[in-house]
């Protein structure tokens, strides 16, 4: 929102009163200022203040939720133009299209496929967020029709993608309650089209020739009282839609309020390699919806974790995973050792392990990204932990031999840890630095 | 409605590098706007590719890989030139046999492997060590000498072996790779050291050692997009190219090994667009030197930066 | 409290005799004892409510009668309560002395003075080791004994107490006066120091969320933990402000007076836990960036604190790399203390024997340089100059420690003013507290970016703030009511709550940082 911590805390009472749940107002500020709180949380605020800090705190970018119950998604409400500012708040909604030109059991059958599309990652499950129905017959019975299939099969809400507000009107009066996005008007049938989407209560995405005669569809279309509307520049090349994301998102930025909404994006690259990426340009830089004509897994998978990584949040420490890495091809000899998941510890150790020239293991266990003292200090690296680290890691099955080495600053945790693990333990240098003079002295086997 | 485009008057570039001798000599860098924005700031030259070639043969190669290169997997010469038909703008040899744990090539072997390889192609070369910071700080000044003005970019030197690799780049006249663990902050210090050796910073591209998708991607992404932005902004001593290892860290994930990965799809494609769209990615954030391993995510990539670099009217 | 008039200067101690010569009661009046006396007190002490103990009230009437209505009235007020106990009622008028004590409770040192309450003035003052170090140097560690061990805690107070009574049996032996005429203390110490003195269990304040069991501590009798003044006496402890950021540095801040200057000032106390405090009249902000004890010469070899034989000053000429020291009180070197070492890291690096990120890069071969095993090592003190058998040098670990220190310290400012966002140049000035900081070259210390580069004269020096804090509370109701104030008013910043302070920290571990810019008059 631009505003910063004593901007805010000017505006505030100052009495440190505590109602907010903060301590104290400038913490109260600090957070209104990060968007971890909303200024309304203050119940003292004076008229002035909450004018001013409310409309300062808006979201640039207008939240806009597609679908009903628990196949609704939302998009928008984005505050940056890059990740590492703050995070990304609504993942790029993600829709697959059927044509309505397939034989109803084509259209049964790739609604299936779609409801397939989903992927399980380190316990997560992540998968596509709508089905797009296209409209290619051109009439509106075929369409409304192929939309009711889909909406009885998709597992997913739905765009309703034509421009002629019959197949619309149609489409809606079976599918409406699934509250489907409609996509959409133009300079041609923005009336219509309005009318329609604020008769079922329905979302309304915008297209426009280029970013001026867009600005001006939606305002009026806004003008006519309706709130939920994306964006659509109208540009299909991908250098150019990158282009008016980029614009759109700036103006949404700047309060530019006719631009102040989530946008909608086609791929349409007939090379379907090509689609991927053309599609990853837009998860990357600021789409609210992508729409691909792949049912392929393998295309899914790849888009969907580009976004899952786009979409995390930036202000987690950098953190390795937590698992066994092997430095110099080790084998069941081999030296363990353990750290902690912090990426300066890590590839501290890493490095040190490696100039050692003696093939090893590494285990860093999770400690929510903190240095090897830190982490002890706050209870985060006990024997306990790293015996549970050394259990379900599988490094017993790597190695034929239950020595394990732990930085030099633990060495008081020794005893308790060889007890809980039943792993003899080597108490190493304090810097990763003696690794190499010590693995050369104290590593027989 | 009339729309005042926000373009952004940015008082900083990248750096351009310029690796190999005319007339095949490419560029790196040199923009003066964040990536693909063509409607606010010179992009002179497009993100390069090159293909990797290893002096020994590679070991535990998923098979979609080495069949890429059938029957010149032992011979890095005729590996390079096959790289160099597929269409790769620099080709990367990669010194993997000096690797203390596998052959332990010494810097005399080494040397030979870069001579022979640099006559043989016309691309430029990037030539990368083992990854073991002693080792590569001893066979560099070899290579560096036995490939003294070809211009070639030379790498990986870290915090720990900058010294020797600098001062070998220097006599030979051939840039450098600065290699430093995902962090922005860490990046910048060795390109302050390298630079304080006496390498313009116009000769160094720096190595965050990024992350393939699902597996730190994102660490990376972020630092190559802080880095261009600051550039920009006029820090120079963070406005050095940025090149990505993308074919090693890609072809180690499950995803692009795995088989079958239980509805996961084609083993051959998921691959690919892991490779490719890895690079697509950071090449949004701002990565300007791109090394792949696959011919055909190659071929994916550089008809992607075709596209994003094509000039349209705004 | 009502009526709490005058500055921090003008004497309102926690504890005071005032003489009053009462009215005796006519007929008709109507008014009991008590209240005649608190009338009384009020009008000549200024104070508001009033409460007295059953004993005093027992004793009242005969006391008030036999003394002729002359009498001796000791009042008892804490910090953060609004009221006076009227602890004594002694016949006619009392010309015996009585005193204040005011403790700073370190982890590693505790520092004690000794204050005559009715003229103001500090009477003695000392210092010991915390007994406590024989249970682990560090906080944490004690954290840990008091939880993990059976009656570790108990262990633990008896240790401080023992600390602290030891320090007041030798003042009262030196100024010949007794333990009971000790009639009031203020102790500030860190979170976990006040939790450990007063027998609370620290345990969950070293986990996360770092929560401690109470930041305002209640007054208690010194008879109820065992503190050797008189037993009635109130302990008052300075309010803390969060699990790391305690009464010490509250005490601090108000001996800096920065509280309630319009100064944008910057207060660091550069112990073991690095806590900092920025801000003036309007708004505090404070955090604790962990700097480790390298600054105190804790954690490395031949690190010394600031005491006699320390190496403080250092010079190493380029090329020749001779070296030139000099030690606190001009004695044989015995090891080095924290400035002491930031000259090392400073002449180092202008040397060219390490490199802005502290490896070892000289590039000719020097007996100065050799190798330690872990690594190498510079060689300050030669064996055979009359020091210690092995000579003393600086490891290129410890360098990086100390860099990793220093790191922290840049960084937590960089993060406060980050997070209310403001840039460098607004500190007006930087108020230095803590052990080491008598002795620093703030000039090296901006050379390897300890601290920022501001103008050398906007840097003050203040010693032990914390126990003139402490000192000042015994002394003045305003000083006690502007703990509280202050208490209340810090806004802790958690450097763990997100990515801001590792951002920072990782920039700083640089000669002098990886943004030179902030360094504009350092090469
Ligand atoms: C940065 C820092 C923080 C950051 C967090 C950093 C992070 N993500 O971990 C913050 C500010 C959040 C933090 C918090 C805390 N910290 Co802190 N922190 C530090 C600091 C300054 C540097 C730590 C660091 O990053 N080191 C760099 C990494 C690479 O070091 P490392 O993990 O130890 O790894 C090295 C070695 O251990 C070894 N090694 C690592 N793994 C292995 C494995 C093997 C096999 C071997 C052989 C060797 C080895 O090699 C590595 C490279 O040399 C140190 C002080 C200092 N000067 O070092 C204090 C320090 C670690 N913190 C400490 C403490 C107590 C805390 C707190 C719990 C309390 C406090 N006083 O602030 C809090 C938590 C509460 C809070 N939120 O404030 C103490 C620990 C005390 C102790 N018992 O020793 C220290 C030592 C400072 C002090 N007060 O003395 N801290
Ligand atoms: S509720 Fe309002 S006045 Fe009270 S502390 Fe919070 S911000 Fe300040």
């Amino acid at each position: 929102m631009g505003l910063t911590g004593l901007e805010i805390f000017k505006q505030l009472p100052k009495t440190n009163c505590r109602d907010c749940g903060q301590t104290t107002c400038l913490a109260f500020a600090m957070a209104v200022a990060t968007g971890k709180a909303v200024p309304d949380r203050c119940p003292h605020l004076s008229e002035a203040a909450r004018d001013f800090l409310g409309s300062a705190s808006a979201p640039p970018v207008m939240p806009v939720k597609i679908g009903a119950g628990s196949k609704q998604v939302e998009i928008g409400n984005e505050s940056v133009l890059f990740r590492h500012d703050k995070r990304f708040e609504n993942p790029t909604a993600i829709a697959v299209t059927v044509c309505d030109t397939l034989s109803n059991g084509e259209i049964a059958a790739r609604v299936e496929r779609i409801n397939g599309l989903v992927f399980e990652r380190v316990g997560q499950v992540y998968k596509v967020d709508l089905v797009a129905v296209v409209n290619s017959s051109g009439n509106p019975g075929r369409f409304a029709e192929a939309a009711k299939i889909a909406a009885e099969r998709a597992e997913f809400a739905l765009i309703l993608v034509s421009e002629d507000p019959a197949a619309i009107e149609a489409a809606l009066d079976c599918t409406a309650d699934g509250r489907p996005l409609v996509c959409g008007a133009n300079a041609a049938n923005y009336q219509a089209m309005t009318g329609l989407a604020g008769r079922f209560g329905v979302p309304l995405a915008v297209r426009g020739a280029n970013l001026e005669e867009l600005a001006s569809l939606a305002e009026k279309v806004a003008a006519l009282g309706l709130r939920q509307i994306v964006l659509d520049s109208g540009a299909r090349e991908t250098a150019k839609v990158l282009a008016d994301q980029t614009q759109i998102r700036r103006q949404a930025l700047k309060k530019f309020r006719p631009l102040g909404y989530p946008t909608i994006t086609f791929v349409d690259h007939e090379d379907s390699l090509q689609a991927v990426l053309q599609a990853g340009v837009y998860v990357a830089k600021y789409a609210g919806v992508v729409v691909l004509d792949t049912v392929e897994p393998a295309d899914l998978l790849a888009l969907i974790t580009l976004r899952l990584n786009l979409y995390t949040d930036p202000q987690k420490p950098p953190a390795v995973e937590s698992k066994v890495y092997e430095i110099l091809n080790p084998g069941k000899d081999s030296p363990v050792y353990i750290t902690t998941n912090f990426s300066l510890t890590y590839y501290s150790v890493a490095a040190d392990v490696e100039a050692s020239r003696v093939p090893g293991y590494i285990l860093p266990v999770d400690t929510d990204g903190t240095s090897v003292l830190t982490a002890w200090s706050a209870g985060k690296f006990t024997p306990e932990k790293i015996a549970e680290a050394l259990n379900s890691s599988g490094i017993a099955e790597k190695v034929s031999h239950r020595r394990v080495i732990i930085p030099g600053a633990l060495g008081v945790l020794s005893g308790r840890l060889q007890e809980v693990s039943g792993w003899e333990v080597l108490v190493g240098p304090r810097e990763s630095s003696g690794i190499p003079s010590f693995i050369k002295q104290q590593w027989k086997t | 409605m009339a729309v005042a485009m926000v373009k952004e008057r940015w008082p900083g570039r990248v750096m351009e590098l310029v690796i190999g001798r005319e007339p095949h000599a490419v560029k790196a860098g040199g923009e003066s706007t964040l990536p693909f924005l063509h409607f606010e700031g010179e992009i002179p030259n497009r993100p390069l590719a090159a293909l990797e070639v290893w002096d020994v043969e590679p070991e535990g190669w998923p098979e979609t890989l080495a069949e890429a290169y059938p029957g010149v997997t032992r011979d890095p010469v005729a590996w390079a030139k096959m790289c160099e038909d597929c269409g790769a703008d620099l080709i990367c040899l990669r010194l993997a046999g000096a690797h203390p744990e596998g052959k332990n090539a010494g810097p005399a072997q080494a040397a030979e492997t870069a001579r022979a390889v640099a006559a043989a192609v016309n691309r430029p070369l990037i030539v990368i060590g083992c990854g073991v910071e002693e080792k590569d700080e001893e066979i560099l000044p070899a290579v560096a000498g036995a490939i003294a003005g070809q211009n070639a970019l030379l790498g990986c030197a870290t915090m720990n072996n900058y010294k020797k690799i600098t001062e070998a780049c220097l006599s030979y006249g051939h840039g450098i790779i600065a290699s430093t663990p995902l962090d922005i902050n860490l990046a910048k210090q060795l390109n302050i050291l390298i630079n304080e050796t006496g390498i313009p910073l116009d000769r160094i591209a720096f190595d965050p050692i990024v992350g393939p998708l699902g597996y730190g991607f994102e660490y990376a992404y972020s630092i190559i997009e802080r880095a261009r932005l600051s550039a920009l902004s006029g820090d120079r001593m963070l406005a050095t190219p940025v090149i990505c290892f993308v074919g090693q860290e890609a072809w180690k994930t499950r995803e692009a090994r795995s088989e079958d990965g239980g509805g996961w799809g084609d083993q051959a494609r998921r691959a690919i667009l892991w490779e490719a769209l890895t690079a697509a990615g950071l090449a949004l954030a701002g990565g300007s030197i791109f090394v792949l391993s696959h011919p055909a995510s190659l071929n994916a990539f550089k008809k992607h930066l075709a596209a994003m670099m094509k000039p349209f009217t705004c | 409290c009502g009526g709490g008039q005058g500055g921090l200067g003008s004497l309102s101690p926690l504890y005071r005799k005032v003489f009053l010569s009462l009215k005796e009661p006519a007929p008709g009046d109507g008014e009991d004892d008590l209240a005649r006396l608190s009338r009384a007190i009020r009008k000549e002490a200024g104070v508001g409510e009033l409460r007295p103990g059953l004993d005093v009230l027992r004793g009242l009437p005969k006391t008030l009668r036999d003394a002729g209505w002359k009498v001796t009235v000791s009042l008892a007020e804490g910090i953060g309560c609004g009221c006076a106990e009227i602890a004594e009622i002694e016949p006619g008028r009392v010309g015996r002395k009585y005193f204040g004590l005011a403790v700073d409770i370190g982890t590693t040192t505790v520092v004690a003075h000794l204050v005559d309450l009715e003229s103001g003035r500090t009477e003695s003052m000392k210092g010991a080791y915390n007994r406590q170090s024989v249970y682990g140097e560090d906080v944490i560690s004690r954290i840990i004994y008091a939880g993990e061990h059976k009656d570790g805690l108990e262990g633990l107070q008896k240790a401080v107490l023992d600390t602290v009574n030891g320090l007041i049996r030798e003042m009262t032996e030196e100024l010949n006066i007794k333990r009971v005429d000790i009639k009031a203390a203020v102790c500030a110490g860190n979170t976990a120091m006040t939790h450990l003195f007063l027998g609370i269990d620290p345990t969950y304040i070293r986990l996360e969320p770092y929560t401690p069991a109470a930041n305002k501590i209640p007054a208690v009798r010194a008879g109820s933990i065992g503190l050797d003044i008189h037993p009635q006496a109130w302990v008052n402890c300075v309010p803390g402000v969060a699990g790391f950021v305690g009464g010490d540095i509250v005490a601090g801040v108000l001996a800096s007076e920065m509280a309630f200057s319009e100064k944008m000032t910057l207060f660091i106390d550069v112990g073991t836990n690095g806590e900092m405090v920025l801000g003036g009249g309007e708004w505090l902000v404070a955090c604790a960036c962990s700097a480790g004890p390298a600054f105190e010469g804790g954690g490395i070899r031949h690190g010394l604190r600031a005491v006699s034989g320390a190496i403080e000053h250092v010079e190493v000429a380029p090329g020749s790399l001779a070296v030139k020291y000099s030690t606190v009180d001009g004695v044989p070197p015995l090891g080095i203390c924290g400035s002491g070492l930031i000259e090392v890291v400073a002449q180092l690096y202008k040397a060219g024997v390490i490199d802005r990120g502290g490896n070892f890069v000289f590039p000719g071969r020097t007996p100065r340089i050799r190798d330690a095993g872990e690594g190498r090592e510079f060689v300050l003190v030669w064996p055979e100059e009359p020091a210690l058998p092995g000579g003393i040098a600086v490891s290129e670990a410890e360098i990086k420690n100390l860099l990793r220190s220093k790191a922290a310290v840049y960084a937590g400012i960089r993060s406060m003013l980050k997070k209310v966002g403001l840039p460098a140049g607004a500190i007006e000035r930087v108020i230095i507290a803590g052990g080491f900081g008598g002795y620093i070259n703030i000039r090296e210390a901006v050379n390897i970016g300890l601290l920022p580069d501001i103008p050398l004269d906007r840097y003050t020096y203040i010693g032990n703030a914390s126990v003139k804090g402490a000192a000042m509370a015994l002394l003045s109701r305003q000083a006690r009511q502007a703990l509280e104030e202050i208490a209340g008013r810090v806004t802790y910043l958690d450097l763990s709550a997100d990515n801001t302070f590792m951002d920072e920290f990782v920039a700083a571990l640089f000669i002098p940082h990886t943004d030179l810019s902030l360094f504009p008059t350092v090469t």
